[in-house]
């Protein structure tokens, strides 16, 4: 075994530095516009309430915590994500076959690659904030950045297995778009990307622990903030595992019936 | 060595109706339909042969290319390359052979060649002394040498097709499975292509299947054919015995005011079939000549062979 994977993960780099109008549009513009929306509109909601806590959230930390979602949902989801059902529809999937190399391996790692990417960002602009607000960089920020940071990275597997659980359907129903979308959709609204998770009635709240999307999106931010207890970080991180290897190995399976139905169209 | 026996592959797709009644009437039931694309063929090629696989579109040679690659999975029947069966797709196996896809890119399209190449170096375990020697032979040869750190987007198509032939032959592969190289190329690129393998051959000594529609790259690179027509090998063998096998015919182009076609005719019907077409048409020029042999190869893939 060589360090093939080095490789792997540089040509994605190198990928994503390749158009530099996307990068820096993606890298700052994005996130610039997605704050300011969410600080105005959670400004007007605060106002309109006559609060300063809403479900345990100043406006300052509901500003924190709408910019980390779209730094961190872009390390869940990374670039690559509904790449292998288009590469299995149009036929380029057959280079993962022909190379020597697991293109169950190939796929994870370029996958981690703008997850880890993006996760560089995450850390970038969590640090930006803390000095913007005049806090501080503080030692409990740091291990609570590091701890946060590290749940998106698993998180980003476990999502990257169940997109690739989904995406090997194709195998078998050529387009698998809606299918994408739903996953996407229920991985950030029960996530919490779309608003706090404390904002959901208690039972749905109840409900939603048993899937694997309060730990996608909600724990990691929450841990970042230093708003999640050690206990329930831990809890996370055992959950996350479970449903990563879950998902793992319902998309080996899958793989193993589907490649027969494979037909390489495009060549 | 390349060991076909008996392989065949059928193909399941769904048909549709055309139309809107279709299109709902398909959302609640689909008719299947069954396509042999390989009708128990068998095969033998020896180390350092090149062999011209020739076809209709449809014919079913793209998908035996996608068996022995190791891309689809045979319905029945057995396949081994260089001692394994490629569709269990051994790593060993794969380190050893290569495709090469006139219509499909398999080097990175946002990377410059030279990254593309690194990247392979790597998933091949290429030493750097033969990575270095054969990036530098196949960049010669070929003549990309100022185009290694473009980005191959950017490229011409006979570029791009240059840079994949480079990509899959950094490796030294064993096995070579050519697939249309020359499709969409000018005559001058086809005509590097076509030289650059054959000197490649001549060097390397790999097994090579080649398919193409062009006739001058199975002329060129192919002494050995095998026609294949519906799914079934018609012929299997020298490419220059098929001309004479159909030796006893001769060719008639015709010419009238509406159009021009060509008749094979066997020898002793020429006189009957030339009054024929005189008393039939009105002919403004007539010639006599020997086939030649895309005209052989059309007529076989057409009519199947003599007996």
């Amino acid at each position: 075994m060589t360090n093939w994977w080095r490789f792997v993960i540089a040509a994605e780099i190198r990928k994503i530095l390749a158009f530099r109008t996307d990068f820096w549009i993606t890298f700052v513009g994005q996130t610039l516009i997605q704050i300011l929306i969410a600080r105005a509109l959670w400004q007007a909601i605060f106002e309109s309430a006559g609060k300063e806590v809403m479900e345990g959230f100043t406006l300052h930390m509901m500003t924190l915590y709408y910019l980390l979602v779209p730094i961190g949902s872009k390390m869940l989801t990374g670039e690559n994500v509904g790449f292998l059902s288009r590469e299995i529809y149009d036929g380029t999937f057959n280079r993962y076959l022909i190379y020597p190399l697991s293109f169950f391996q190939y796929k994870t790692l370029t996958y981690l690659t703008y997850s880890a990417f993006y996760g560089l960002q995450f850390i970038l602009v969590y640090f930006l904030y803390l000095i913007f607000q005049g806090n501080g960089i503080t030692p409990s920020n740091v291990i609570n950045l590091f701890l946060g940071a590290s749940l998106f990275m698993i998180a980003s597997y476990a999502y990257g297995m169940l997109a690739m659980f989904i995406e090997l359907i194709s195998l078998w129903a050529d387009n698998i778009w809606t299918l994408m979308v739903m996953c996407r959709f229920f991985s950030f609204f029960f996530g919490g990307a779309y608003m706090p998770l404390n904002f959901f009635p208690m039972w749905l709240q109840e409900i939603v622990q048993f899937t694997p999307f309060p730990y996608l999106v909600s724990l990691p931010i929450r841990t970042t903030m230093g708003l999640a207890s050690t206990i329930e970080i831990a809890t996370g991180l055992g959950v996350l595992i479970i449903w990563a290897i879950l998902f793992r190995l319902a998309a080996s399976l899958l793989w193993s019936k589907g490649q027969f139905r494979y037909n390489g169209v495009g060549i | 060595m390349i060991k076909v026996e008996n392989l065949r592959k059928i193909f399941e797709s769904h048909i549709k109706e055309p139309g809107l009644k279709g299109s709902i009437k398909a959302l609640v039931k689909r008719e299947k339909k069954i396509k042999e694309a390989l009708k128990s063929v068998t095969l033998e090629i020896k180390q350092g042969e090149i062999i011209g696989l020739i076809g209709a579109n449809g014919a079913g040679k793209t998908t035996l290319v996608k068996i022995l690659a190791g891309i689809v999975h045979p319905t029945s029947g057995t396949a081994t390359v260089l001692g394994f069966k490629p569709w269990e797709r051994d790593n060993e196996y794969r380190k050893q052979m290569c495709l090469i896809m006139g219509q499909k890119n398999q080097v990175w399209w946002d990377l410059p060649a030279l990254d593309s190449f690194i990247l392979l170096k790597e998933i091949y375990q290429i030493p750097d002394a033969i990575y270095k020697k054969n990036v530098e032979f196949l960049a010669d040869t070929l003549m990309v040498k100022d185009q290694l750190k473009t980005q191959v987007r950017k490229l011409s198509l006979g570029e791009r097709m240059k840079i994949e032939l480079m990509a899959a032959l950094l490796h030294e592969p064993r096995v070579i499975f050519l697939d249309e190289p020359t499709i969409g190329l000018d005559i001058s690129a086809q005509k590097a292509v076509r030289e650059f393998m054959k000197n490649y051959q001549r060097e390397f000594k790999p097994i090579t299947i080649l398919t193409s529609h062009y006739m001058e790259d199975i002329k060129e690179l192919c002494p050995r054919i095998v026609i294949i027509k519906e799914g079934e090998f018609v012929y299997d063998g020298a490419l220059s015995q098929v001309q004479r096998m159909m030796g006893d015919e001769k060719c008639l182009t015709v010419t009238t005011k509406e159009k021009v076609f060509k008749v094979n005719v066997p020898r002793e019907s020429l006189a009957k079939k030339t009054s024929e077409i005189f008393s039939a048409n009105d002919v403004l020029d007539l010639n006599i000549h020997d086939p030649s042999i895309e005209d052989i190869i059309e007529s076989i893939m057409k009519n199947g062979m003599k007996t």
